[in-house]
């Protein structure tokens, strides 16, 4: 922060409540109401995706949650805090936020990207400790940026950049990862490498909520889905249950299947042009 | 501190399932000769080591030249002497005192802070072409100092603070502006209000010169930019609003790197976006204003200074590139300045025109190396 409060004490986390908490979250911009009531409970070492047809309000619910948009009605709590009472600084060691697409400033490195990404850790006007340093590694090499970490930013490509972006918020080394359709500009290959890194997020403890269009994709990443719809959420549930052919008529308007097999393949079968026999 | 080994083996909050990242096992197996990895470099480079060194030495050497020559040619013993207070009471003790170092603190707080300023516009507009003019600071100082260089001509002491008043004047309504109704706080509305404003404070400082063309004489100096041997008084009247303007820098250097990675990322961060850019433009407004009150119109440095900083360097990190800018800023103004009143002597060179003719070759043999 520019110029930081001081003198306000830290609410106290309460360890039980669970990570996240929202419920009936609603969402105005510029006036115009943009999300009603959406409920989003998230716990460690789990991957929920939020999926749901353009314009629904994922990602302003995503936005939400995380504080960087200003909400109209409904709770946000953190760790059994709600988020109006959190400072930035405290907010950034609980959630990391990995935006979509963001500026790719000249001029930079990686590893000074994802230095920048640990200064929640380092007090104001303060530098990086060894400890904080170790922690940006860390980060590097879990995002598996190694490879490229003293290259500027502007020469990677999108796959390698959204891993980047990752590691930013690894380096924050808060429990819950919020990441807004990562995968939205990437290859097959880059969204599998990226998948992988995600879930393997979990396994280290970290719980991650992914934002995503691809509905195979959350099928095959996620231990639960949300489904957003016209600014409600209208479904939670293992992905098998939720993402049924009624359920995919209904709320994107095609026939179409979710088919998971045990080995793990997942598939999206739709009738693009309708059913035709 | 010794740099300790690599240590990226030591594995997340909980490393015991490490699952398989292709990228990252591929690299630890096949890694480049070296081992476990050289240790990341954790300080400064060579190459912003020697940024800052040619720009602290540019600036000791043109502080002594500052402080020695002259009409009067002051040994540098005598100089320290006198600075020391060890020097016997005399003219020699009056010029260093009383002239030379005013002006060369002088050339010193207009460089750093037209650096800063620039350096802080730059980051916080995400913008390579942002400097003091776009927040309508330099327009508007010009209005103040044409006010009273030709409606108060007998109130000659007063210009420093009509430039530094209306250099604020012009800033505060630009943000009044920026920062109001919908949409508010954007980049795009800040610069095109900046632009309007100095179109008009403009406008007034064209129609004054109109109108008193006799004494439009004693502007153009103004206007060529460069600084006077007036003693202390100019720094009295600005140097609240220089400390708040560097303080506030001081503070912005990390937040504005969290900026550079978007706003979305500043936010994740704990930032506030907005509250960053604000603070910054304020800074910046501050230091511009105080640059002009003092030296007239040399913002050019503010814009230039900054891109030399980053493409000599080549980093953009605002912890580097805010400091260095003030350095590298003082060290081009006082070289300068110092040229200006020695080169041609006893005529004094505008100084504004001068580091335009210095800093003007350097800037584009650099934008022509950088890719």
């Amino acid at each position: 922060m520019a110029l930081p409060l001081v003198g306000r004490a830290a609410p106290a986390l309460d360890a039980d409540a669970p990570l996240l908490d929202a419920r009936e979250v609603a969402v105005e911009i510029g006036g115009r109401p943009i999300l009603h009531a959406a409920d989003l409970r998230v716990g460690t070492g789990e991957l929920v995706a939020i999926v749901g047809p353009n314009g629904a309000g994922k990602s302003t619910f995503a936005r939400a949650v995380a504080g960087l948009q200003r909400t109209a009605g409904g709770s946000v709590r953190w760790s059994g805090v709600d988020v109006a009472q959190l400072s930035g600084r405290q907010l950034a060691q609980l959630r990391a936020f990995v935006p979509q697409r963001s500026r790719v400033p000249e001029g930079v490195s990686v590893r000074d990207a994802v230095r920048i990404g640990r200064s929640p850790h380092v007090k104001p006007l303060g530098r990086l400790t060894r400890a904080d340093h170790d922690a940006v590694e860390r980060a590097i090499a879990r995002a598996g940026v190694e490879r490229f970490a003293e290259r500027k930013l502007t020469t990677l490509s999108g796959g390698e950049l959204q891993r980047v972006q990752i590691a930013v918020g690894l380096a924050q080394e808060a429990p819950l990862l919020l990441a807004d359709e990562p995968t939205s500009h990437l290859d097959l290959g880059a969204t599998a490498t990226l998948a992988k890194l995600l879930r393997g997020l979990t396994a280290d403890g970290l719980a991650v909520v992914l934002v995503v269009h691809d509905l195979s994709l959350a099928a095959a990443v996620a231990d639960r889905v949300v489904v957003i719809a016209r600014g409600r959420s209208v479904a939670s549930g293992p992905p098998a249950e939720v993402l049924v052919r009624e359920r995919l008529a209904d709320v994107w308007q095609v026939d179409a299947a979710l088919e998971t097999r045990p080995d793990g393949h997942t598939a999206l079968h739709v009738a693009w042009l309708g059913r035709t026999a | 501190m010794s740099a300790p080994p690599a240590t990226r083996a030591a594995g997340g909050p909980a490393a015991g399932g490490e699952p398989a990242g292709p990228a990252s096992s591929a690299t630890a197996a096949g890694g480049p000769a070296g081992g476990p990895g050289a240790p990341p470099r954790r300080g400064p480079s060579v190459r912003q080591t020697v940024v800052v060194a040619v720009a602290a030495v540019a600036l000791v050497a043109a502080a002594i030249g500052s402080m020695t020559l002259g009409a009067v040619h002051v040994p540098l013993s005598a100089v320290l002497d006198a600075v020391t207070g060890q020097a016997e009471d005399g003219p020699l003790k009056q010029i260093v005192l009383d002239l030379r170092l005013p002006r060369m603190v002088e050339a010193l707080v207009v460089g750093a802070a037209l650096g800063t300023a620039g350096a802080l516009l730059q980051g916080a507009l995400a913008n390579p072409l942002a400097s003091p003019d776009v927040m309508g600071v330099t327009g508007g100082a010009s209005f103040g100092a044409m006010l009273i260089l030709l409606l108060l001509p007998d109130q000659i002491a007063l210009l420093p603070v009509g430039a530094l008043a209306f250099g604020l004047l012009a800033a505060a309504l630009v943000f009044a502006i920026a920062a109001t109704g919908a949409g508010a706080g954007g980049v795009g509305r800040l610069v095109l209000a900046g632009i309007a404003m100095t179109a008009a404070f403009q406008a007034g400082t064209t129609s004054l010169m109109a109108l008193f063309p006799e004494r439009v004489q004693s502007a153009i100096f103004w206007l060529a930019g460069g600084l006077t041997t007036s003693g202390w008084s100019n720094l009295r009247v600005v140097w609240p609003y220089l400390a708040v303007g560097f303080v506030l820098a001081l503070t912005l250097t990390r937040p504005l790197d969290r900026l550079a990675l978007g706003d979305d990322v500043a936010a994740s961060l704990g930032s506030r976006p907005r509250a960053i850019r604000l603070t910054a433009a304020v800074a910046a407004a501050m230091l511009a204003a105080c640059a002009a009150a003092i030296a007239g119109l040399v913002t050019f440095l503010g814009l230039f200074i900054p891109h030399v900083v980053r493409m000599a360097a080549g980093t953009s990190s605002h912890t580097y590139v805010v400091p260095t800018s003030a350095l590298a800023g003082a060290a081009l103004m006082m070289v300068g300045d110092t040229l200006a009143r020695t080169v041609a002597a006893p005529i004094e060179l505008p100084v504004g025109p001068l580091m335009v003719l210095l800093g003007v070759p350097l800037f584009l043999w650099l934008l022509r190396r950088a890719t």
